[in-house]
């Protein structure tokens, strides 16, 4: 007898309540962390996993993701040489590692970070931390968050405090163990809150040591009033692997987030962006590159809501698809009635290097304010013959001057990031895979 | 250097160079004068080798080699340097190691070694004071967001560094201010030397005032209907196209 995809998502969403049940009394979470893993499990229930049409997934197949019950996996051992491989120059003293989403202090080091640490669990007992982090799951739109936090035991709580500065970057690495046989699924979690007219430079990387793992992870990143962040997140997992990752962003007055992102792809990766631009003159910037071949695929997935005037965002994503791998970016700016003087600019750009990639766009304004500057736009295109004929005339052979202009492209985006260490990284390995 | 014989070259099948020789010898300054869509810029577009253009008959040797069966970049590396009328933008391409590259392709092209980046900085910025260019153009994009004059300059920069056996300026002189003109001629100038050559396409005499030309054609309809010294290009100056093409 075979069974309908409905009924298969059915027993898989049994499943996972089953599974949960057991989570909870094998862990047995108590006050705020129960309630929150308790209510995340009700909104699973309410949300479901995604059937095929779904409107957040119109471009993304999750068949493989949505499929429990997982195998969770809270950290295997994992070898210095491969840790100390992804940690940046100018890091080395400001680096938390988490391997499979669990803290490792043994591995970490952050004697040169301005930050204080907790586990979530007792990060919870602060009432702005617990009524924030029960209005997120209230609001949670997104099945795989939503399963995050209903299975939340091992999360991170980074503290800026007010004022603090650091001149190193921090980094936070994610090593995902990985399985040599079938899947399994890790769930990591990091909350920064920062103080008023505190600075933090963030990097946030992920690295798998072997394929068969599902990484499904959440940051939310609180910015006080006048707060700073520079982001930058690389996506470098495992080319077997399946990646999701939330991140949601609430800015305060005059806060700011820059993030500059670089994803090298894998089985599935899709990153979900929700940004709060509270009060009035926050800003945000997020740009994205993903430079993709073979089988490999990024979804990009964001949601960008203006909710107080004079505030100011602008997106920049650009794609290299190659072979038959496939890029989408659904990307949504909600200006809300009262927003006015918003300035929000989006613009996606992407390079098709094969006839059999595939690129989706879905750049969208909702605007209910009549006093604001917007603008969004998408470009799909192939190698440009007159630059390519021109840097021939300079006698660069045509392989030359195709890798050199496929590379320019992504590197309009790499220039945008704040870190040389990153720079010099993303330039000797994602652009790397440019040349044939 | 340069032999042109009974040139016959189009656009997706239309006829618009039609028949036209040419010889170029060492040293020389050849400049092709003509009316708007007389066929100047096509034929500078054959030499280089653009893939949108067909030659439909006709040889065009340089040193006695057939460029036309060359690739662009081939051609390049034999010795043309073609100068654009519109030099393409670039983003993202850093101009001082786009010439870096272009220079070592040369280089390996000819048996030596490659230059290292410090060497040729060296190189570079000798180049760069040549033509009054500021040394912030090293760490621009190429071309990207350069004005006009900028673009023109740079592009005798790159034949500067180069030193092509054959130099194709197209309407080099448009779009520049008499300053800048001036910057740019005085350049090509200093690199007329008696083994390399040179072809000025241009619209105006007005370029010819600084680059003193050896010859002058006149093109119209895709065929060379006047050649003479440099004389020619102020009777062209002073009565305009139409006692030639009229005739023609």
């Amino acid at each position: 007898m075979t069974t309908t995809a409905a009924e298969s998502t059915d027993q898989a969403e049994s499943a996972l309540l089953d599974q949960h049940k057991q989570f909870l009394s094998e862990t047995k979470p108590a006050g705020a962390l129960l309630s929150l893993n308790e209510a995340a499990i009700q909104r699973f229930e309410v949300l479901k996993f995604p059937y095929r049409k779904h409107e957040m997934y119109t471009f993304v197949n999750t068949k493989d993701i949505a499929a429990a019950p997982y195998v969770f996996s809270y950290g295997a051992s994992v070898s210095e040489d491969f840790v100390r491989k992804h940690v940046y120059a100018d890091c080395e003293k400001s680096v938390l590692i988490l391997v499979d989403g669990v803290y490792r202090e043994n591995l970490s080091d952050i004697s040169n970070a301005s930050i204080r640490l907790l586990p979530i669990a007792e990060a919870l007992s602060q009432p702005d931390i617990k009524s924030y982090l029960a209005s997120t799951i209230a609001n949670e739109n997104d099945v795989f968050a939503c399963i995050n936090s209903a299975f939340l035991n091992h999360g991170l709580m980074i503290d800026v405090p007010e004022k603090a500065q650091s001149d190193s970057p921090l980094q936070i690495l994610h090593v995902s163990t990985g399985s040599p046989a079938g899947k399994v699924t890790t769930l990591p979690r990091v909350l920064v809150r920062l103080g008023r007219m505190a600075e933090l430079k963030l990097i946030v990387k992920y690295a798998g040591v072997q394929g068969n793992y599902f990484v499904n992870s959440v940051l939310d990143v609180l910015a006080g009033e006048d707060a700073g962040v520079q982001f930058t997140q690389i996506q470098q997992d495992d080319r077997n692997a399946w990646h999701c990752s939330k991140t949601r962003i609430a800015l305060s007055r005059n806060s700011r987030f820059y993030a500059s992102n670089a994803s090298y792809g894998s089985k599935l990766t899709r990153h979900h962006y929700e940004a709060h631009l509270k009060e009035t003159g926050a800003e945000l910037r997020l740009n994205g590159v993903s430079v993709l071949t073979g089988a490999e695929q990024v979804h990009n997935f964001v949601r960008i809501h203006h909710e107080a005037p004079h505030c100011v965002s602008n997106q920049q994503f650009k794609n290299i698809v190659n072979d038959h791998s496939r890029s989408s970016i659904d990307g949504t700016v909600i200006v809300n009635q009262g927003a006015q003087l918003t300035v929000s600019d989006q613009l996606i750009n992407n390079l098709m290097l094969s006839d059999n990639a595939h690129a989706d766009n879905k750049p969208n304004l909702m605007i209910f304010a009549d006093d604001v500057k917007c603008t969004h736009g998408a470009t799909i295109g192939q190698i440009n013959e007159d630059q390519l004929f021109y840097l021939k005339t300079r006698g660069l052979s045509t392989k030359v001057a195709k890798e050199l202009l496929t590379k320019s492209f992504a590197e309009s985006i790499i220039q945008t990031i704040a870190f040389p260490a990153v720079v010099e990284d993303l330039e000797n390995t994602l652009l790397k895979k440019l040349e044939a | 250097m340069l032999e042109i014989k009974d040139l016959r070259a189009g656009f997706e099948g239309t006829e618009i160079v039609k028949g036209i020789s040419l010889s170029v010898k060492k040293g020389e300054v050849h400049a092709i004068m003509g009316p708007n869509g007389s066929g100047k810029s096509t034929l500078a577009k054959i030499l280089a080798g653009h893939p949108s253009y067909e030659v439909m008959s006709g040889q065009v040797t340089l040193d006695g080699k057939n460029l036309l069966e060359m690739e662009p970049e081939k051609r390049a590396l034999e010795g043309v340097f073609m100068g654009f009328q519109y030099p393409v933008e670039i983003p993202g391409v850093n101009n001082a190691e786009f010439l870096r590259m272009a220079y070592n392709a040369k280089r390996i092209h000819e048996g030596q070694e490659e230059l290292d980046p410090l060497d040729f900085d060296e190189l570079l910025t000798e180049k760069m004071k040549i033509l009054g260019m500021e040394q912030k153009y090293k760490d621009r994009s190429l071309n990207d967001g350069f004005s006009g004059g900028e673009k023109k300059k740079n592009e005798i920069l790159q034949m500067a560094i180069l030193e092509p056996k054959l130099g194709v300026l197209d309407e080099t002189d448009s779009g520049l201010d008499i300053d800048a003109l001036r910057v740019v001629a005085n350049g090509v100038n200093k690199l007329r030397n008696e083994n390399n050559a040179l072809i000025l396409i241009t619209h105006y005499q007005r370029l010819l005032e600084y680059i003193q030309p050896d010859f002058v054609h006149v093109l119209s309809k895709g065929k060379i209907i006047k050649s003479g010294e440099k004389g020619l290009a102020l009777e062209l100056e002073a009565q305009g196209y139409d006692w030639l093409t009229a005739t023609h």
